[in-house]
């Protein structure tokens, strides 16, 4: 794709390719001699990576946290709620939701202009959180929450870490909420359902699920599912995503307590 | 998502009358009910396939509803070495037009345009339901399938009208048969490289193995349809209002009642439909009982819908090919 000269940045060479390493040839992958129907490496089917989750990092924000599950890392900060510079009066508050991938983020480098998968990410993340803001106590207010991948390993992982940190952001911030969202995501692999999968895992996925929820008031804030699965395979991974939810909206708690411990 | 904005006596009005005992929607329709769907293919003659389709046209004028014009373009693409060797590839892409939108700001209209697309390209490009017959040349070239989509006018609905104008286009469409032809150098050895062409017999069915060219078998031949057709997506928007959903808002009762849940579903013949797609959309409470009983009930309402299309699309393909006919017939 030709790239536009960017000037505020040194360009290298117009067309450039990521380097293929030796050990690509040897197959190191971890799913390298997998087939359907084998059973799932490394973790169990309805295991999630282990999460790290702390929140107050940034301290220039209002409010922040930071996420790293195994190979993802996401970092998240939260302004507001200050004035729109929308001139249209609006009754409720607004979310704007910002997502940015490092370049360094995933395999292959991504561009440093805004990209159209950030904004899918933003959508998605929005709409996990939208239902938990008390909006309708900020008029002509925006509060924004910016979010940066630092590394990403499966986008259905990825959007799920982004929402739980964006949650725990907020509620640090301490604006008015309904509950802490917490978000999971699943895929269908052959005839099982695998939570949390990494970006081999997705690959060899026919379907995923991400599923967002406030299990205070357990009720479902985002449920997004791609590639094709069967109905009740969808159900399945909804049922399995959300006892997990519980654990995870635990490691929330934890972490918002033990920021407000250590001031 | 019409960016229409409601005072809050209609909001409470339109939900009121949704919420009552014997459910009263603006128009009289029942919550299951749709508007009047009118659709018609092969409307875009420089295209592979085409379909305009127009939910809730008032008879007596003559715009009105959501209009979508869908067309598909087939352009031969160079396979990259690794996925996909035979397959071919579709992808699609949305535009909305401002006149469908005259209240939206122009960063606000792209966001739109951008949000559609994504949304329809992550669910009809999936590997799953595209069809067979996109290879050419197998490891080298292969047809990519170009659907594009353009939201004319939007009264509501638009999401299950984009699918279903999809599925209208891509039933039209006809692939053209191809041919691999390979090259082959002279037996004797001069001094410039003379390459000689060969073209397959038409008895000898084995697949070339060297084929590294194709060529069209019938210039005026239109092609065969695609393969898997019948398993094309369509979509059913469930709009939630707390404990009952109903099917075709119009922009008011969507602006009235955010929350809705999209599914995406694909019926491989005399199979159980599978979950193509599935979002969540807008702000609300919804829980997960909720939401199974919503998919059970999603089915039920993509068969019906289904089976209505697949009669109409039929319909559409007698009467093309009864129009060509005439035509042929006249010119003669």
């Amino acid at each position: 794709m030709q790239t536009a000269f960017d000037r505020r940045r040194i360009n290298g060479p117009e067309e450039s390719s990521p380097p293929v390493f030796d050990d690509d040839d040897q197959n190191t992958a971890v799913y390298a001699s997998w087939k359907v129907g084998d059973p799932r490496r490394v973790r169990q089917p309805q295991d999630i990576r282990p999460i790290f989750l702390k929140a107050g990092l940034t301290s220039q924000a209002n409010g922040s946290a930071y996420i790293e599950t195994e190979r993802t890392k996401i970092a998240c900060a939260v302004y507001g709620p200050r004035q729109s510079k929308n001139t249209t009066y609006s009754e409720t508050g607004r979310l704007n939701v910002e997502v940015k991938f490092a370049p360094f983020s995933c395999d292959v480098r991504k561009a440093p202009m805004r990209d159209a998968e950030d904004r899918s990410i933003s959508v998605l993340v929005q709409q996990a959180l939208v239902s938990s803001v008390r909006l309708e106590l900020l008029p002509k207010s925006v509060v924004d929450i910016f979010i940066t991948i630092i590394e990403c390993d499966g986008m259905e992982g990825c959007v799920a870490a982004a929402s739980v940190a964006a949650s725990t952001a907020l509620a640090n911030m301490g604006v008015e909420l309904y509950g802490l969202v917490v978000s999971c995501a699943a895929s269908s692999v052959g005839k099982e359902i695998w939570l949390d999968p990494t970006e081999e895992e997705a690959r060899l996925a026919s379907g995923s699920l991400i599923f967002a929820c406030m299990p205070a008031l357990s009720t479902v804030t985002n449920l997004r599912q791609s590639g094709r699965m069967l109905p009740m395979d969808a159900i399945q991974g909804m049922d399995m995503c959300q006892e997990r939810c519980a654990d995870i909206h635990q490691i929330v708690a934890q972490a918002l307590l033990a920021s407000t411990e250590g001031n | 998502m019409a960016f229409k904005s409601l005072s809050k006596s209609e909001k409470a009005y339109i939900q009121a009358s949704l919420q009552s005992n014997s459910s009263l929607r603006g128009d009289g329709r029942s919550l299951q009910e749709y508007r009047t769907i009118s659709l018609e293919t092969g409307v875009a003659p420089l295209a592979n396939g085409s379909a305009r389709l127009n939910i809730g046209k008032n008879d007596a004028e003559a715009g009105g509803g959501t209009e979508i014009l869908a067309a598909v373009k087939l352009e031969v693409e160079d396979i990259e070495h690794g996925e996909r060797v035979d397959q071919g590839r579709v992808t699609c892409s949305v535009s909305c037009s401002p006149a469908a939108y005259p209240l939206a700001s122009s960063g606000g209209l792209d966001d739109l345009q951008h949000d559609y697309s994504t949304f329809l390209d992550d669910i009809l490009s999936h590997p799953s339901i595209t069809p067979a017959n996109l290879g050419i040349v197998r490891g080298k070239k292969a047809w990519l399938l170009a659907l594009d989509l353009v939201v004319l006018s939007d009264s509501g609905n638009v999401y299950d009208a984009m699918f279903m104008a999809a599925r209208a286009a891509i039933w039209d469409t006809k692939v053209p048969r191809t041919r691999s032809v390979e090259y082959r150098a002279q037996k004797k050895q001069e001094g410039d490289m003379d390459v000689d062409e060969e073209k397959q017999s038409g008895l000898d069915t084995r697949q070339v193995k060297a084929a590294t060219d194709f060529e069209l078998e019938d210039y005026w031949d239109e092609g065969i349809p695609l393969v898997g057709r019948e398993a094309w997506p369509i979509c059913v928007t469930l709009n939630l209002l707390s404990s009952l959903h109903f099917l075709d808002a119009t922009s008011q009762e969507e602006a009235a009642t955010p929350l809705r849940l999209l599914l995406v579903y694909s019926v491989a013949s005399k199979s159980t439909p599978a979950l193509q797609g599935m979002q969540l959309l807008g702000s609300g409470e919804v829980d997960v009982a909720q939401i199974k009983k919503l998919i059970q009930d999603g089915e039920k309402h993509a068969s019906q819908l289904l089976a209505a299309i697949n009669l109409k699309l039929r319909d559409e393909e007698v009467r093309l090919t009864d129009k060509a006919r005439l035509k042929f017939a006249s010119v003669r």
